[in-house]
């Protein structure tokens, strides 16, 4: 335990993304992911510890939970599509669309949500699936639950809404950590990491950083020439299509 | 062996996409069709984007199409003049499509027009094709190479004026009714996101009455255009054309399609058909599965941008 201990102490040292707030200083094993072609997704560390306004660690007595938030700075429009029968088909009838919508979201937390905080804390900092904000896009009505439900649903399948509670360990008194699992299909951009310490059902201090992730090298060329050079970018693709076409044809020529 | 693909942003295993493309291609260069219908719904399958699938396909089919016509080509099995007419047409059609579509999509309802749309055109092309090739190879086929044709036999299509010959296709014809199966295809195109090689095939066949083995590379001569048309279009609009996916499947699709030549040119012209028949079928039961069987989920999402 000490060893470990030692450990944490030295890595949130050296660790590049460190935040500090009031009581809570919290860190990130890495605060730039770059995708490159063999990405696969990979794990982040999100570690920190809480500390009494002194600078002591916490007396083991006072009971302190954390909750781990990581999601995407840039929120979606969605449109949700309910089918139904008519006649002897299947198609969309009802639509709701929905704005706020992030590309990923992460939870992680101490214990279940329900017994860290009452539920208007929660929905105050949109803690838990079921709590993110998503409002009727402009110019449209709110949707029935089984619309909302349908976002979450498809987006866990997907693995990037994720909740765990109970993931996040105390090493000790004041020092926890958690792993976060970041999946391949990660959107790249920006991840918002928060990090809240309850006290008695209260946020008693937060604390923020950023996790950029972007693509790199052959990635990051590509995926900017064809948002930039759109059309240069066709003009290429059908012209090498074209040649490769070329090519394989010369090179079945003999042997026909 | 995984790759991550910098437009669909997510990884995928390398040899399953080259595969696939392989397998898309030989059935391009053994039918004449594009394949699109078929590797869109796979690609879908395996988590690629919808938008990036169908944009990123129209490049495998470019490639697997060029292999395709200049093994054609060089056998003598392409009508250029017959593509050129339905190419002109074509290129009215997708104008004309474009504002079909537009006019659906406003109606919210262009996913059941097109499915209804393929339904109905895979279900009477491939029923008819099915029929006509069943009964050509139960008694004992012909080795001509196309459906019988009398000599100096006059059809429908022959009284009427602008007459054009086509030598390849071995025709003295008005120039009329292969545009206005361009136009038909143009149409088909856009809305439906094909190349319309599985209706612009048969109706070459039955309707024209073109040889089989010239259908083929004249049929893969004009998907060449739309596909290429289709990828420029979606690499302006959407962004959504993905290299290093498009690469997969191009490497598969151009060898896949001389092996379908091959394939295609060993296997009798009756019978041909009737795979062709068999597998637009398979495709037209498919999609009416879906349409009538209860969804796993009834609920269906679209991202409509960012904020």
């Amino acid at each position: 335990m000490r060893a470990i201990r030692a450990a944490l102490v030295l890595v949130t040292a050296l660790s590049v993304g460190f935040a500090r707030a009031e009581d809570l200083a919290a860190g990130i094993s890495r605060d730039k992911i770059e995708i490159t072609s063999s990405f696969t997704g990979t794990d982040v560390v999100v570690f920190g510890a809480i500390e009494t306004d002194e600078g002591t660690a916490l007396p083991a007595t006072e009971v302190r939970d954390v909750v781990v938030v990581i999601r995407s700075d840039k929120p979606y429009f969605v449109t949700v599509r309910k089918k139904e029968r008519v006649g002897p088909i299947w198609m969309n009838r009802e639509e709701r669309s929905f704005a706020g919508v992030p590309g990923f979201y992460f939870l992680s937390s101490t214990r279940p949500l329900r017994e860290i905080a009452a539920a208007d804390v929660l929905d105050q900092f949109e803690l838990g699936l079921d709590r993110i904000a998503l409002g009727p896009a402009p110019g449209s009505v709110g949707g029935p639950r089984a619309f909302r439900e349908a976002i979450l649903r498809t987006k866990i399948g997907q693995d990037v809404y994720a909740q765990h509670e109970g993931a996040v360990s105390f090493l000790s008194g004041s020092l926890f950590r958690t792993t976060v699992a970041l999946p391949p299909n990660v959107p790249a951009g920006n991840l918002k990491v928060i990090v809240y310490s309850f006290s008695q059902g209260q946020v008693t201090s937060s604390s923020s950083m950023t996790l950029f992730i972007d693509k790199t090298g052959i990635e990051r060329r590509l995926s900017d020439f064809a948002r930039y050079e759109p059309t240069l970018y066709g003009i290429v693709a059908v012209l090498l299509s074209a040649l490769a076409g070329f090519l394989a044809s010369l090179a079945f020529r003999q042997r026909l | 062996m995984q790759i991550y693909l910098p437009i669909a942003e997510m990884p995928v295993n390398i040899f399953l996409m080259i595969g696939l493309g392989a397998a898309v291609g030989f059935l391009s260069g053994m039918f004449g069709v594009g394949g699109g219908f078929i590797l869109t719904p796979f690609l879908m399958f395996w988590g690629i984007p919808p938008a990036v699938a169908v944009a990123t396909q129209s490049t495998q089919i470019v490639a697997s199409s060029v292999s395709g016509v200049i093994t054609h080509w060089r056998k003598g099995n392409v009508d250029f003049k017959m593509g050129g007419v339905l190419l002109g047409g074509g290129l009215v059609g997708s104008v004309l499509g474009i504002q079909v579509f537009n006019a659906l999509k406003a109606a919210g309802q262009a996913d059941l027009f097109i499915s209804l749309s393929y339904v109905i055109f895979l279900g009477s092309v491939g029923g008819l094709m099915f029929w006509e090739s069943l009964q050509t190879v139960r008694h004992g086929g012909s080795n001509v190479g196309s459906i019988k044709r009398e000599p100096g036999g006059h059809y429908w299509v022959h009284g009427w004026p602008l007459k054009m010959r086509f030598q390849r296709s071995k025709l003295y014809i008005s120039a009329i009714p292969p545009a206005l199966l361009g136009v038909l295809i143009g149409l088909l195109a856009v809305i439906m996101g094909v190349g319309g090689g599985f209706i612009l095939v048969p109706a070459m066949i039955y309707l024209l009455r073109m040889p089989t083995s010239i259908v083929i590379g004249t049929s893969l001569f004009q998907i060449i255009f739309v596909a290429a048309f289709s990828t420029l279009l979606h690499a302006i609009t959407n962004q959504s054309v993905d290299a290093i996916l498009a690469a997969l499947l191009i490497v598969g699709g151009v060898f896949g399609a001389q092996f379908g030549i091959r394939y295609g040119e060993r296997l009798r012209s009756d019978w041909l058909r009737l795979c062709l028949a068999a597998l637009v079928l398979m495709i037209c039961l498919r999609l009416g599965f879906d349409l009538v069987w209860p969804p796993a989920d009834p609920f269906n999402l679209s991202i409509e941008g960012i904020e």
